[in-house]
């Protein structure tokens, strides 16, 4: 099922959450929402669920308004986790699921398997509250599939999660996607989104900055990622200080430099040659997702917005 | 064309998961045997106080300056206080008063004082040959038991007054007149008369009904409004909302968590409205011809029913009431903010109860006089 939003936009009170909002998720395929805290994900995620209304603009699912399409079309995993607390994880998880529309016959069936698949099996009666962070988000992802949605949404899913954790995830985002379910999630970590995500759209400070396939993006992308290695030398403390080098990933033998839009890679090798460095691998990489990111947004996903650049946007 | 979020089957889904959660709590089960008990202690009594007040008499010293007249007081006083009921052994029959005669009238007073005795009836002749009775109490004086002083006064006077005829006037033994009292505001129902009894029991069992229903709505709707107001204000909400609709959310809360305090509210009030219903036969089991006129004399099942009836049109209103007021705050502190309000428009509900009892009653509901409303007042209580 396809997702289309169209020109939506949010205002609370003067501050315009999401800002003329367009972007489609094609069904097969994982779409990643990339942005920083504040820039309207969360906000657009809940209109296109119909929690919020859009002040203007709208949004379809298979030509079909989000508004008319019944609420089991979508699983839903909100950024804050919530469950109740003292209800038990198998109650819990058959409530929710039949709220959805699922019987509790099904649901009971799905719930056992995903439990099992995610490894929490040991846990299904036990009260909410005594789970650890990890397998309370694990339970969360669980109710939010146990109807068996056509589109699942979620909002910064990987937070909180150990790496085995991450990966048992990341193998179920793509079991899922291979039964043909639209899956979009939101995320500021560009190592998930870039194992993952198909397609993606960048918002910041509530507006789309760039959107479509990696490869699409890639290719459209001003900023260059460099790789550098030094005979004899760990990677320089000076390197991330360079002119023109947004951040530096080091690595065992190398060191990866995502450059700022416009910056050459041939100025950054003259830089570090005429520091009287001997160079043993320079290399010209496709640009990563966090590079695209900067690339548009000017700085980390994880960084907050300058109070200069709040104001030159509010300008 | 917008989205069909039919009511049911989401909003009994949400019912059936805050009434679970809240029954099973072991804070509501302990709450509601204690409550239960209480409720039951709180029936039992009127049949309690009966039973204490059967087993006390009343004292009561005749002093007189004459022995003659002493004795002939003493005699009548006891012919007069202690009659028997209609249809009791009077072989059996403890009588409520005690009439003794005493010669020390300032021993009998410090007596009175010090509360070994219940009354003094002090007898005393004039000069002229004229009798004056006074009827002592350490406390108010007993309307009834006045009374009865009075006529054991007159009759003292009588027997005293025979006593002065020319010897070999034939006159009978002096019997007790009957002695009835008549009330010019008869009760009317259907065009009969409605018994004393009935009135008293039917302003006690509304009094109670009443007073119930607005403790009830109370309580249990400020459940409801914290029910609402906590989930709104919880993270859980995001995703509730995302699997329903607000109405059937709502729904689902003022059925689910009133239910529950229906529950316990019928796990209290049963037992309790058992022992009532069966008070007269449990009364007169117990208490013999003494149980008899108990104030819940006029429970029917008819009554029950239409109780039940309103209650539950009252409870669903209110709650609704409530439960739209617990999804306007943002977090559930500031319910305590509205507490007033609240209460307020429970307390309207509880005035206008008390107004139609009153209004309806008119003349013949004597036990609502002191506090009903002015204009209904000067309906029931003529000038």
């Amino acid at each position: 099922m396809s997702l289309e939003i169209r020109s939506v936009s949010k205002t609370y009170g003067s501050h315009r959450a999401v800002d003329d909002v367009s972007f489609t998720v094609t069904p097969g395929r994982i779409f990643g929402f990339l942005g920083t805290n504040g820039a309207g994900k969360t906000t657009t995620m809940r209109m296109i669920l119909d929690i919020i209304r859009p002040d203007s603009g709208s949004i379809f699912q298979d030509g079909t308004s989000n508004t008319s399409i019944s609420r089991n079309a979508f699983g839903y995993l909100p950024e804050e986790r919530g469950l109740y607390p003292k209800m038990r994880v198998d109650e819990q998880m058959l409530f929710l699921a039949q709220l959805y529309g699922a019987t509790r016959h099904e649901a009971s069936a799905r719930f056992d398997e995903w439990m099992e698949r995610l490894e929490i099996t040991e846990n299904r009666e036990r009260l909410v509250e005594q789970l650890s962070k990890g397998n309370q988000q694990k339970v969360q992802f669980i109710a939010a599939i146990l109807h068996e949605p056509d589109v699942l949404l979620m909002d910064e899913p990987f937070t909180g999660l150990d790496p085995v954790n991450l990966a048992l995830l990341r193998e179920a985002f793509v079991e899922l996607r291979d039964e043909g379910r639209t899956i979009g999630f939101s995320t500021h970590q560009m190592g998930a989104a870039e194992a993952l995500c198909e397609s993606l759209a960048i918002v910041d400070q509530g507006r789309v900055v760039a959107s479509g396939t990696l490869g699409e993006l890639k290719r459209g992308s001003r900023s260059r990622t460099v790789r550098l290695a030094a005979e004899g030398e760990t990677i320089p403390s000076w390197l991330g200080e360079m002119r023109g080098v947004a951040t530096v990933r080091p690595g065992a033998s190398f060191a990866e430099l995502e450059l700022l839009p416009g910056a050459e890679p041939r100025d950054v090798l003259a830089a570090v040659l005429a520091r009287g460095t001997l160079v043993t691998r320079f290399e010209v990489a496709e640009p990563s997702q966090e590079a695209i990111f900067i690339g548009h947004v000017g700085r980390r996903p994880d960084e907050e917005p300058t109070l200069d650049a709040a104001e030159a946007d509010a300008a | 064309m917008g989205r069909r979020d039919p009511l049911f089957p989401n909003a009994a889904i949400v019912a059936r998961r805050e009434y679970r959660d809240r029954t099973r709590s072991r804070l509501f089960r302990l709450s509601t045997v204690i409550l239960m008990a209480l409720a039951l202690g709180v029936a039992m009594a009127p049949i309690t106080l009966r039973y204490l007040d059967r087993s006390s008499v009343d004292v009561i010293v005749v002093v007189a300056p004459e022995e003659r007249l002493a004795a002939a007081t003493a005699a009548t006083a006891n012919g007069i206080m202690n009659i028997p009921p209609v249809g009791t052994d009077a072989a059996t029959w403890t009588p409520p008063y005690v009439i003794e005669r005493g010669t020390d009238l300032a021993a009998a007073t410090e007596a009175l004082g010090a509360g070994r005795i219940d009354a003094i009836l002090e007898v005393n002749r004039a000069a002229d040959g004229a009798l004056s009775v006074v009827y002592r109490t350490a406390g108010p004086a007993n309307g009834v038991l006045s009374q009865l002083a009075g006529f054991t006064a007159l009759s003292v006077g009588i027997v005293d007054w025979t006593r002065s005829l020319p010897p070999g006037s034939q006159l009978g033994a002096f019997r007790t007149p009957e002695f009835r009292t008549e009330s010019l505001n008869v009760p009317i129902e259907g065009g009969q008369a409605v018994d004393a009894v009935q009135i008293a029991s039917r302003s006690f069992l509304g009094t109670v009904f009443i007073v119930l229903m607005f403790i009830t709505i109370l309580i249990y709707g400020m459940w409801v409004a914290t029910g609402v107001a906590t989930e709104k204000s919880s993270r859980v909400m995001e995703l509730m909302i995302s699997a329903a609709s607000p109405r059937q959310l709502l729904l689902g809360k003022v059925v689910g968590i009133g239910g529950a305090g229906l529950t316990q509210y019928l796990a209290i009030a049963l037992p309790a409205v058992l022992v009532l219903a069966f008070q007269e036969p449990i009364a007169r089991a117990a208490l013999g011809d003494a149980g008899a006129g108990l104030p819940t004399a006029g429970l029917t099942l008819g009554l029950l029913a239409a109780y039940g009836l309103f209650f539950l049109l009252a409870f669903t209103l209110f709650a609704l009431i409530y439960a739209a007021v617990g999804s306007f705050v943002s977090r559930p502190d500031d319910l305590q903010t509205l507490s007033l309000p609240l209460s307020l428009i429970a307390m309207a509900g509880y005035l206008s109860a008390r107004w139609s009892c009153c209004s309806a009653g008119e003349d013949r509901c004597p036990g609502w006089r002191p506090s009903c409303p002015r204009s209904a007042r000067s309906r029931c209580w003529p000038a």
